[in-house]
């Protein structure tokens, strides 16, 4: 079932919890809501299951306005982020509530609680209580639990944040099989970017109740489009300088590590604006051949710390008096670039963005 | 994120909670504030309906007022003294070393809180008594050639203020305990690393930091000692406010110093309240580093620990004396001349159930105690959801309104009953039963709405949303998820609230007029006054009555020392 977000904003009192928010969540998908904690994430998931009401705005959930539906007829299953199992039920009494609610006959509710326990692999936990399970099996219960009334919409509200590092690799597996198998509309709140990154198809950005862009995975690392998502996705070095020189094809910044050729931002375009360049550490080239050279973008420095990750190295490189660039490249053995060398680094001008800087107008 | 701070303000609020609510605050109106604001009203109002503070100058010309007014501050003063004198280096003890016995001793000290004050004054009776069992013991010691007059009226203030102390001494125990628990031992180590001795680091830090908790404590002692009716009665110390208001009861009518009297004691709260609020905050300071504040216990010498043992021993004896005494009287058959019975047997425990009297105290106070606990369980998880979970817009008030009875005594909110319920339908003088019902679920309502509220704070509101998505709905998840879950704390508070009421003294005393509605503690009284066996059974009335305190609280301990997911698994 798809879902619409019309202008829906939900203030507390005079806090701005979601401001105009408007999304589209394709039917059958999965989608990311990320965003650092208290960017209104949660709250977006709980107008979903109807435990919050929007201060103004639409729901639609398959062109249906579903705005005033009371989330017991929402027909949404969620998981929450503490999973919520009630301990005085056993696991079956737990995936069993859902579908007491609904009258059925008792050969059909015993044949959907078989049929998700099976899919959680929980069959033999069936009459354990949730005290007695891991943490990674009461995760499936409260999975369980909502998919046995075979809602229309999932949500899992950071269902893995309680998890440690192996079980939650695990697990990811695990719930996009889960979504492969089911197919249901499933919105899933997180923080962690490399959840959301490793898992999703489509993810919403957020921050300060705003959404700031919506895209696949690559096009949210590659194609950022404002210095928060940056900044907030993955590692990048921010450098900081005004408009020299606009062209057809691209402008030159003045920056503390020299003058830089970056692509032409329209918005941007004006002699004198004030800017910040970002690339990625993995995008810069580095060799150990000092290069002294009057091309731009090709920057002599001087290597003054290592940090080795195994697969990876990353280099601190310090570029004139005050410049220093993060660097990542890949570790062979074969070059070993020691403390203290001199290098060249390469900046790729089409891997540079560029934005207004944080203050500018 | 789910938190208790957030509203669930899904749809809107049904009208039936708005009723609901309206009902409480009206219940709360009638039986609460309107008997208080009626006394309040009377106190300042002359025969012709003016303005008037003559009463209270009448008080100032009285000079038995006076001295009863006199009297009553000196026993919460002193009694709030000697309770310092004891809980403080107690709690000191206690906080820092470890000793044989500590955790036994621990338990058995909160015994005299919870043991009726008004039993013990039965108890010393006996203890002290011109041929009682003190004086036999110190004439047979050789200590002593004549026979002390303990009792006399010289010496009942001493002997009240000694009562009132081993009740009320573990209050203060428990705040400073607290206050101490709550500083972080590394501030202690940091003075000591610089030099400071233990006197210093006393004087310096511990002594600074616990205040707020002294104040909290002490504020609750002088109260409580204030304005206990039960005590100064049955010891026949009479010249005292709470005494004073009792006797101006039936008069209360014609005689217009009861309402001063039981202004001033309202006055004498508030200020205890505000100024003990006020050193509070002005003694009080936020911790810096508030993190996980680790125990550490010293270990003291042998002969430390065999010292700390004795006064612990010492203590217990002396606060548990006039309890045991009445456990022994009740099983006397022959106790005369004599530091404990030649005979024992149950003969009292049998003649209980030939006095009508008692039985009808018996049976009272259960009915009366278990219609007022059912009352304060509905009204009390009620209130703590409507509260907890913000249903409402006005939930903060009906917190602040439901506790309003921990600062109104007893005894005002009784007489506020006389005065405004007398000669209408509910007159205590015909039938106190829905009187006594109100007054005892009112009075132990804020202690059934704080264990629900404890129970459903800690429930994770998730546990609710959960169900909600599911289809359930409201009613149906309290069924199912809230009450279940917050059963034994409801529990506990619904066997405290019971407990306490069926040793109620103050309303029992002052609402039931006539024999047959007399409630157990009021039985008690009656029996007491009786020349003759009339003492020894009270004294089995009494140890009755302790019993059924004693079982309610082991079974409160064991509901409670369960954690709350095993209590509900096969």
């Amino acid at each position: 079932m798809q879902i619409d977000f019309e202008n829906v904003s939900k203030h507390y009192g005079s806090f701005q919890a979601i401001s105009n928010f408007s999304l589209h969540i394709k039917s059958a998908s999965l989608h990311f809501l990320l965003g650092p904690s208290g960017c209104g994430k949660t709250t977006l998931i709980r107008l979903l299951a109807g435990l919050e009401d929007a201060s103004s705005g639409r729901l639609l959930f398959g062109g249906q306005d579903a705005t005033a539906i009371p989330p017991a007829a929402r027909g949404v299953g969620m998981v929450f982020q503490n999973y919520a199992l009630w301990p005085h039920m056993s696991c079956q009494e737990n995936i069993e509530y859902g579908l007491n609610l609904r009258k059925i006959s008792r050969e059909e509710k015993n044949q959907k609680v078989s049929e998700v326990l099976k899919l959680t692999h929980l069959e033999e936990c069936r009459r354990k209580y949730p005290g007695q399970l891991s943490g990674g099996q009461q995760q499936r219960v409260a999975l369980a639990r909502a998919l046995a009334i075979e809602p229309k919409i999932l949500l899992l509200d950071e269902p893995l944040s309680n998890l440690d590092a192996k079980l939650r690799s695990e697990m990811r597996e695990y719930l996009l099989e889960i979504h492969a198998k089911t197919q249901i509309t499933t919105i899933y709140v997180t923080h962690d970017q490399r959840e959301a990154l490793s898992m999703g198809t489509e993810v919403s950005v957020l921050n300060r109740g705003q959404l700031l862009q919506t895209g696949t995975p690559k096009e949210l690392y590659h194609e950022p489009t404002s210095l928060f998502l940056a900044k907030f996705i993955g590692e990048t070095n921010l450098i900081d300088g005004f408009i020299d020189k606009t062209a057809s094809d691209g402008m030159i910044v003045k920056t503390t590590l020299g003058n830089i050729n970056t692509p032409r931002n329209e918005t941007l375009a004006k002699i004198g604006q004030p800017v910040t360049l970002s690339i990625r550490p993995e995008a810069i080239a580095v060799s150990l051949k000092e290069k002294n050279s009057d091309e731009l973008n090709i920057l002599p420095a001087q290597i003054t710390n290592t940090v080795f990750f195994g697969d990876m190295e990353q280099l601190t490189a310090k570029i004139g008096k005050e410049g220093q660039l993060k660097v990542h490249r890949c570790y062979t053995g074969a070059s070993e670039m020691p403390l203290g060398a001199a290098i060249t680094c390469f900046l790729p001008k089409a891997q540079i963005r560029v934005f207004a800087q944080e203050g500018a107008t | 994120m789910a938190s208790s701070a957030v509203f669930i303000q899904n749809k809107k609020t049904p009208l039936l909670l708005y009723a609901a609510s309206a009902l409480i605050i009206l219940f709360l109106f009638f039986f609460l504030l309107l008997p208080v604001g009626v006394i309040l009203i009377k106190a300042l109002q002359d025969e012709e309906g003016q303005f008037t503070l003559q009463y209270f100058s009448l008080i100032w010309q009285n000079e038995s007022y006076l001295l009863a007014i006199a009297n009553s501050f000196k026993l919460a003063a002193m009694t709030t003294i000697s309770c310092l004198a004891i809980s403080f280096p107690l709690a000191l003890i206690n906080s820092r070393f470890s000793y044989p016995g500590k955790k036994i001793f621990s338990v058995l000290l909160l015994a005299p809180l919870v043991l009726p004050p008004f039993v013990a004054a039965v108890g010393i009776n006996k203890l002290f008594a011109k041929f009682g069992a003190v004086n036999l013991m110190l004439q047979e010691i050789g200590i002593i050639s004549e026979m002390i007059d303990w009792m006399h009226s010289d010496n009942l203030f001493a002997v009240v203020v000694l009562l009132e102390t081993i009740h009320l001494f573990p209050i203060l125990y428990l705040n400073i305990m607290a206050a101490i628990a709550n500083i972080d031992p590394s501030l202690e180590e940091a003075a000591s690393i610089l030099g400071a001795s233990r006197l210093k680091r006393f004087r310096d830090i511990i002594w600074y930091l616990a205040r707020p908790g002294i104040f909290a404590g002490a504020s609750i002692v002088f109260v409580f000692a204030f304005t206990d009716l039960g005590t100064p009665l049955l010891t026949g110390w009479t010249d005292n406010v709470a005494v004073k208001i009792f006797d101006l009861v039936t008069s209360a009518a014609s005689n217009p110093m009861g309402y001063a009297l039981v202004i001033l004691v309202l006055a004498v709260v508030a200020t205890s309240f505000v100024t003990s609020r006020f050193l509070y905050a002005r003694t009080s300071y936020p911790t810096l580093a508030k993190g996980h504040v680790q125990k550490i216990e010293e270990k003291a010498s042998s002969a430390t620990k065999m010292i700390f043992v004795l006064a612990n021993i010492i203590l217990l004896t002396l606060a548990l004396a006039p309890h045991l005494s009445v456990l022994i009287a009740s099983f006397s058959e022959k106790w005369f001349m004599t530091i404990l019975p030649t005979e024992i047997g149950l003969n009292h425990y049998r003649d209980i159930w030939q006095e009508p009297i008692s039985i009808i105290g018996i049976k009272n106070s259960l009915a009366l105690s278990v219609v007022a606990t059912l009352i304060d369980m509905v009204l009390g998880f009620g209130i703590a959801f409507i509260v907890t979970r913000k249903l409402l817009p006005f939930s903060n008030f009906l917190d602040g309104l439901v506790m309003l009875p921990l600062a109104i005594p007893g005894i005002v909110l009784a007489f506020g009953y006389v005065v405004c319920y007398t000669d209408t339908f509910l007159d205590p003088l015909n039938n106190p039963t829905f009187l006594l019902i109100v007054a005892y679920s009112i009075r132990r309502l804020p202690f059934m709405v704080r264990a629900a509220s404890a129970g459903l704070s800690q429930l994770s509101l998730s546990l609710e949303e959960a169900s909600y998505t599911l289809g359930a709905s409201k009613s149906l998840t309290i069924y199912k998820i809230s009450l279940p879950l917050t059963f034994a704390n409801i529990l506990a508070g619904a066997i405290f609230c019971f407990a306490f009421t069926m040793l109620d003294v103050s309303d029992s005393l002052i609402l039931a007029m006539k024999d047959r509605f007399y409630p157990l503690t009021k039985a008690i009284y009656a029996l007491y006054l009786e020349q003759g066996r009339g003492e020894n059974l009270a004294c089995a009335l009494g140890s009755i009555g302790m019993l059924i305190l004693a079982l309610a609280l082991s079974l409160v301990s064991i509901i409670l020392g369960k954690k709350m997911g095993e209590l509900f698994r096969g």
